[in-house]
């Protein structure tokens, strides 16, 4: 039987190094494409996730429970990446990373796709990295957490230290500037909001 | 009773995409948007949105952070500059520290003696003008000192002997030194892992090759097609042109053949 989050947490409170490294390979991907879709950058997301870890691991014994393990790892990920953008003291940049492979994620997908479609798709994804680097950092968290994560507007409200309709405006405001870039690249075929 | 939803309650609207409503409110965005056109469209479109939204994929990397106690950890390994002496026993050494000492002393012509008024030690070349008359006790300590040169004689022997064998055995440290470092033990599970990562990335290349391949051929291909598309709009304008021309030769022809008056 797979043991919970509360229940490795509970072992690695008790100094037992192996049930947090078991939370830690249950969430180092998840912390890392956070990472990865707020500063935008392969090796400096992966810094972020590794040091969300060692942060954890270190704050364990002060780790009271009072929220899930993976919110209270959000936040220690989401103030690095915070940080990091402070540190750098520039928009995070969205490029379309080199290690993407869309031809092994086509492969996943069923082997039907053809080289044409995996190009145009890796044509799609660039341009919705783009529009995503578009957005304020506010906007572009808010929608990774809820789209990536699926947090629920309460979660993202606590993690972002706001109330529940700023986060739900961030949403509506960050989804509307996308699809004007998406519209603009050609990317949506819909007819909506032109009437 | 809640207010009926309007179209700028776009809170709400947020809340009704992501299925974060109670049944009350959900059946009243529905009736909304059963007889709002733009609400229903803009509804549509987010929600295309979100799907592209999905596109957007972190890159698959090896991540496998692990947490290691710091008594697990093997020795960190320090980097100091290159110190041979540090591949030669302690006892040779030693050795070596003395017959230094010793070769100083011989240089330097370090003498030892005992008399009746005790130790004397002195150095240097240039005995000292004897201006006491001669006496037995320096015949004596004459003769002690052609003994003394007999043992200093057998010393240095031995001391070359020493010499010697230390050279031939940090020769042999050295040697053991340059050993390739094949002779240690490596890892297989690392090498496997190395090969196969090797491995990975030679087909990750390959296929981004095929990829680029690919994006290359298709901008080729609009390029060409730009480039006709272009080359047919220029055969159009010189039809146009000729017509034109044609149309001011007739105009001209009619002018011409019409009679002055």
């Amino acid at each position: 039987m797979v043991a919970t989050d509360e229940e490795l947490v509970a072992r690695s409170m008790d100094g037992d190094v192996d049930s947090f490294n078991q939370l830690v390979l249950r969430w180092e991907r998840p912390i890392y494409a956070l990472a990865y879709r707020v500063i935008g950058r392969d090796e400096d997301a992966r810094d972020v996730a590794q040091e969300t870890f060692l942060r954890a691991f270190r704050a364990l014994p002060g780790f009271k429970g009072q929220a899930k393990f993976s919110s209270w790892l959000y936040r220690i990920a989401l103030n690095l990446c915070r940080d990091w953008i402070r540190r750098k003291k520039r928009t995070p940049v969205v490029d379309m990373p080199e290690g993407v492979d869309v031809i092994e994620l086509a492969a996943e997908q069923g082997p039907v796709e053809s080289i044409e479609d995996l190009v145009a798709r890796q044509e799609m994804s660039r341009i919705v990295a783009e529009g995503m680097k578009l957005l304020p950092d506010e906007q572009r968290t808010a929608i990774v957490l809820k789209e990536y994560h699926g947090l629920t507007f309460q979660e993202i409200a606590d993690l972002q230290g706001c109330p529940l309709s700023t986060v739900k405006t961030r949403l509506y405001q960050g989804l509307t500037v996308l699809r004007r870039h998406l519209e603009s690249q050609g990317m949506t075929t819909y007819e909506s909001g032109k009437s | 009773m809640s207010t009926p939803f309007s179209c700028d309650d776009k809170q709400t609207l947020i809340s009704y995409m992501y299925g974060e409503v109670d049944a009350a409110v959900r059946a009243d965005v529905d009736a909304h948007l059963s007889t709002c056109a733009p609400c229903a469209a803009e509804v549509t479109a987010l929600g295309d949105v979100r799907g592209e939204l999905g596109l957007w994929v972190p890159p698959d990397v090896e991540l496998d952070f692990t947490i290691v106690k710091k008594s697990q950890l093997p020795p960190a390994p320090v980097l100091r500059p290159a110190q041979w002496w540090r591949t030669v026993p302690a006892w040779a050494q030693a050795a070596a520290a003395v017959l230094v000492i010793a070769a100083g002393a011989g240089l330097a012509n370090l003498q030892v003696r005992s008399g009746p008024d005790g130790f004397s030690v002195s150095t240097g070349w240039l005995t000292p003008v004897l201006s006491e008359p001669f006496d037995g006790e320096a015949i004596e300590r004459r003769v002690e000192g052609r003994v003394e040169g007999r043992v200093e004689g057998r010393v240095e022997q031995a001391l070359v002997a020493l010499e010697q064998q230390l050279r031939s055995e940090m020769q042999q440290a050295r040697a053991l030194q340059a050993v390739p470092a094949a002779a240690t033990p490596v890892d297989e599970a690392t090498i496997r892992r190395v090969q196969q990562m090797l491995a990975a990335s030679e087909q990750r290349q390959a296929r981004e090759l095929a990829l680029r391949l690919t994006q290359f051929t298709r901008d080729m291909n609009l390029q060409r097609r730009a480039d006709l598309q272009r080359i047919t709009q220029s055969f159009g304008q010189f039809d146009e042109q000729i017509f034109r021309q044609r149309q001011m030769l007739n105009n001209v022809i009619r002018v011409s053949g019409v009679p002055q008056q």
